[in-house]
């Protein structure tokens, strides 16, 4: 299963899907009020913290080195995960994990499963493989929640409903309580409160991603706002956590490292209000936590980043900075992208996971203002990066393979139009220049609009584009 | 995929991404990172609480401690308390001092031989989680708990309340401070789970409005023992 399967429809929809979300004034509203609220507030944190440039610095450091040695490291994490009673499994790509999964929970009876907000699930389609499983699964994060009962996609790392205002949301949670709710968020949120309560206390395993993961303590770190995450490793009896390889970090003395940065740059806190260091199952003599505790490490298209230029890309920590700064984002929202990553860093991976010639708008989709580097706790290169992208698309394509070629040669044709080679530019006049709602351009311009409309774009072979981009990494 | 054909790739990958290593800047350490920190670390650690939506008080005694308890429970009215049993909390005699005012204090010992329905109806009923913590951060206001058997993680995570009594002397200044603390545990030795609690349960989930209480403690209090 390619990384994005169910969204393959809407990868040649940037435009379409960059205009709707612009014509959207719901989000428009939403997306505004993000702009106003966080990316401030990751502003003032740094300027607040004048260590934190060291940090920075530091914590790219330590990516940098982790990765550059990441299968020993891989291999002393197993060891302590196995250590203390924990056990590892490998998934090459996100069916391998979704088997993996379905394995430990059917073996061990299970039937509910409570889940807490995590990017890789995603990335697996995991919610819909469990479902074809046959086990019934409960987002519990709220924002996920919600998104979860909409039968949408987050449109945002960290704050998942963002493009959801709030009669929708209310509208979402009254149905789903069979009643009207009252209609403020305090009472809402205890509604889901008292609605999850109860599914956490009755699943049998819960699910979650990891922040972060320690070799030298075999330890898995969460970390959340409301709670949900704790209660996911509180309360069932299993906890399954799936991780890209790319989350190691080789200590726990690390870990004050990536502390120290990523809630400043994701919200400004200096903390979020939960940070789980998870370093096994319970102990016999503990009342409540999980008796099981399965890693599942993935590797679905990272060991390809990670050979290589753009192995930078790995150092990211999902915290949403680049989302909330980037004034692209700002003005279409996550679901434009087309990928389970949006943003600045959805951009960069999401072509490099799926496919760049079948994601040829992302690394276009940037004025290079460079915003979202700056706000970026582990200074990744977004802007140089998505330069390079957009260097290959250029290149000449007497190197591949005629399968390649072909699919390269008819997108290649398509970047003769003229209105495509500008978007960026476009975008970047039609967003950054701009000082109030009110001077937006509500419809692209006619050529471009002519475009989206009559273009024909065949889907590109998008498997093979892989092992081009393996053999180009090792040129 | 086998274990050893998965490494083996990422050995592969690890050593042909090394070209492409990013350009660092030499000499940074992490006591570079170390925040400023205030001339108090009570004044300091408290102010962080307060930032983070919590509500902080400093008490000179256990006594003290005790009558805020009071008046915590005067306003909640709790009927039922999760506590961990920890030695800043013995001094506060919360075994003789809850029943006095009405709260029952749930015992860890005889809920654990309770089948398991009737077990998880106790402790998703507490009203109230009474915990001390391993220490605490002067610079982010975080509370660090290192969960085991009687320091339950249920009891600063199920109740809609959560009290923390804590002392002077369990402040330490920063983040890295953390690291030392639990240094001669490394690595096996660790607790199962450590959390750093910084703040009331809160989402931002619905229009970016801030509630707390969504799935923790919507409420936070801090009583901080401070002899001087
Ligand atoms: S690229 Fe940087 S700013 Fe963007 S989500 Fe990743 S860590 Fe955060």
């Amino acid at each position: 299963m390619s990384q994005t399967d169910y969204t393959r429809q809407t990868h040649h929809e940037f435009l379409v899907a960059a205009e709707q979300a612009l014509d959207d004034p719901k989000l428009q509203a939403s997306l505004t009020n993000l702009g106003d609220t966080l990316a401030q507030r990751n502003r003032e944190a740094w300027a607040a913290f004048p260590q934190s440039d060291a940090v920075r610095e530091l914590a790219r450091q330590i990516k940098d080195e982790t990765l550059a040695h990441l299968d020993e490291y891989l291999e002393e994490f197993e060891v302590s995960v196995r250590r203390r009673g924990g056990e590892v499994h490998y998934a090459a790509d996100g069916a391998e994990a979704c088997t993996a999964i379905t394995e430990i929970l059917r073996s061990r009876g299970v039937k509910k499963v409570v889940k807490s907000k995590s990017m890789t699930t995603e990335e697996i389609h995991l919610n819909e493989a469990l479902e074809a499983a046959e086990f019934e699964v409960v987002e519990t994060d709220l924002g996920e929640f919600i998104v979860q009962l909409s039968k949408q996609r987050p449109s945002h790392l960290v704050a998942p409903a963002l493009h959801l205002r709030m009669p929708e949301i209310h509208e979402l949670l009254s149905g789903d309580a069979g009643e009207t709710l009252p209609n403020t968020p305090e009472d809402m949120a205890l509604y889901a409160r008292r609605r999850l309560r109860a599914d956490f206390a009755t699943a049998d395993a819960g699910i979650t991603g990891g922040n972060f993961a320690i070799a030298d303590t075999g330890s898995i770190v969460l970390i959340s706002n409301e709670g949900n995450a704790r209660l996911t490793v509180s309360l069932p009896r299993i906890h399954i956590a799936i991780v890209g390889i790319e989350k190691l970090i080789p200590k726990f003395a690390d870990l004050p490292v990536f502390l120290k940065v990523l809630a400043r740059a994701a919200t400004g806190q200096k903390m979020s209000v939960y940070t789980s260091v998870i370093n096994g199952p319970k102990l016999p003599d503990e009342l409540e936590g999980p008796e099981e505790m399965h890693v599942v490490l993935l590797d679905n298209g990272r060991t390809r980043i990670l050979e290589g230029p753009l192995r930078e890309s790995l150092f990211c920590i999902r915290c949403g900075a680049c989302l909330n700064a980037c004034p692209i984002y700002r003005n279409i929202g996550g679901h434009a992208y087309g990928g389970v990553y949006s943003g600045p860093i959805g951009a960069i991976i999401t072509p490099l996971y799926d496919g760049l010639v079948a994601n040829h708008h992302l690394p276009h989709a940037s004025s290079l203002c460079g915003a979202c580097q700056a706000a970026c706790p582990v200074k990744i290169a977004i802007p140089e990066m998505l330069i390079r992208l957009r260097d290959q698309l250029h290149a000449e394509p007497g190197e591949l393979g005629w399968a390649e070629g072909k699919a390269y040669g008819l997108w290649a044709r398509s970047m003769r139009v003229p209105w495509i080679y500008r978007l960026g530019t476009w975008l970047a006049t039609r967003t950054v220049g701009r000082l109030s709602k009110n001077g937006w351009i509500r419809k692209l311009p006619g050529a471009l609009h002519g475009w989206t409309k009559s273009r024909d774009f065949p889907a590109p072979a998008s498997e093979r584009f892989r092992d081009w981009w393996k053999r180009e990494g090792e040129l | 995929m086998s274990r050893e054909t998965f490494l083996a790739r990422v050995r592969q990958a690890a050593a042909a991404g090394r070209a492409y290593r990013v350009h660092v800047q030499p000499g940074i350490t992490a006591e570079m990172g170390r925040a400023a920190h205030g001339a108090d670390l009570v004044v300091e650690f408290i102010a962080e609480v307060t930032k983070a939506g919590g509500r902080p008080v400093v008490v000179r005694t256990p006594e003290e401690a005790k009558q805020q308890l009071v008046e915590l429970f005067r306003f909640y009215e709790p009927r039922s308390a999760l506590c961990w049993q920890h030695p800043v909390l013995e001094k506060l005699q919360l075994a003789e001092f809850l029943p006095s005012h009405g709260v029952e204090q749930i015992d860890f010992a005889v809920i654990a031989r309770q089948d398991f329905d009737h077990r998880r109806g106790t402790i998703l009923a507490a009203d109230i989680g009474i915990t001390s913590a391993d220490c605490a951060v002067a610079e982010t206001g975080s509370l660090v708990m290192a969960h085991g058997a009687g320091l339950e993680r249920i009891a600063s995570l199920l109740p809609p309340v959560f009290v923390a009594v804590v002392e002077r002397a369990q402040i330490v200044p920063d983040l890295f401070d953390v690291v030392a603390h639990f240094g001669g545990r490394l690595p096996e030795k660790l607790p199962s789970n450590i959390t750093f609690i910084t703040g009331p349960s809160k989402t931002g989930d619905i229009e970016s409005k801030l509630v707390t209480g969504v799935h923790g403690p919507g409420k936070w209090h801090v009583i901080v023992i401070d002899p001087q």
